[in-house]
């Protein structure tokens, strides 16, 4: 495969962001490589209903 | 070849927190970590010493990655040398999150989230009327 890129006029005026969380990325110019990853538990047995039982200590 | 320069007019940050960064300028290398234990509580109930991340598979576990196999090559030109932005308004950046003007090489994020909910149980009485109203 060949991948020809032309970066013409890139202008941009407002950005507007809420949040940015959890390792992500707001990024104004250019890269090579970028690598992304997450991963979010929360399973049915992570809802438990009953006296609070502290976790496990540090 | 000519790199691209980034020019920002404005940058409106209220908050930025746990381990984030505003990077202006260019970068090299950029690695990030976040872990983070969300303990949600119907009664505020803390006992401060808790949380311990080795307890939980998902702060271990290997996250995969596809191997890129194809082979692939690539030409860039840039005819405009500007990214032009005129206001960035960002309202929190948090948990080892990056706003990075300029450019950079390599950049590799995680995060991981372990997500508890601890309920109070329903009195006996409440939960049988309840169920009577469903039926």
């Amino acid at each position: 495969m060949n991948f020809q890129v032309y970066n013409r006029e890139l202008c941009v005026q407002n950005i507007k962001i809420t949040g940015v969380a959890s390792s992500s990325l707001v990024m104004v110019g250019d890269t090579e490589t970028i690598q992304l990853a997450s991963t979010f538990d929360t399973p049915a047995e992570s809802l438990i209903i009953g006296p609070f039982v502290p976790l496990q200590r540090e | 070849m000519l790199q691209r320069t980034a020019c920002v007019d404005a940058i409106h940050v209220k908050v930025v927190s746990f381990a984030s960064t505003v990077q202006l300028g260019d970068s090299c290398i950029i690695n990030s970590l976040s872990r983070a234990l969300a303990i949600q509580r119907e009664m505020e109930q803390f006992y401060g010493n808790e949380g311990n991340l080795s307890a939980y598979g998902v702060f271990t576990e290997p996250i995969p990655f596809q191997p890129i196999t194809e082979p692939f090559t690539y030409s860039r030109q840039n005819l405009n040398p500007l990214i032009k932005v005129n206001k960035i308004d960002i309202i929190g950046i948090s948990s080892s999150s990056l706003l990075h003007v300029g450019n950079s090489r390599h950049v590799s994020m995680e995060a991981r989230v372990k997500h508890i909910r601890q309920l109070l149980p329903i009195p006996r009485k409440q939960a049988e009327t309840e169920n009577k109203d469903k039926s």
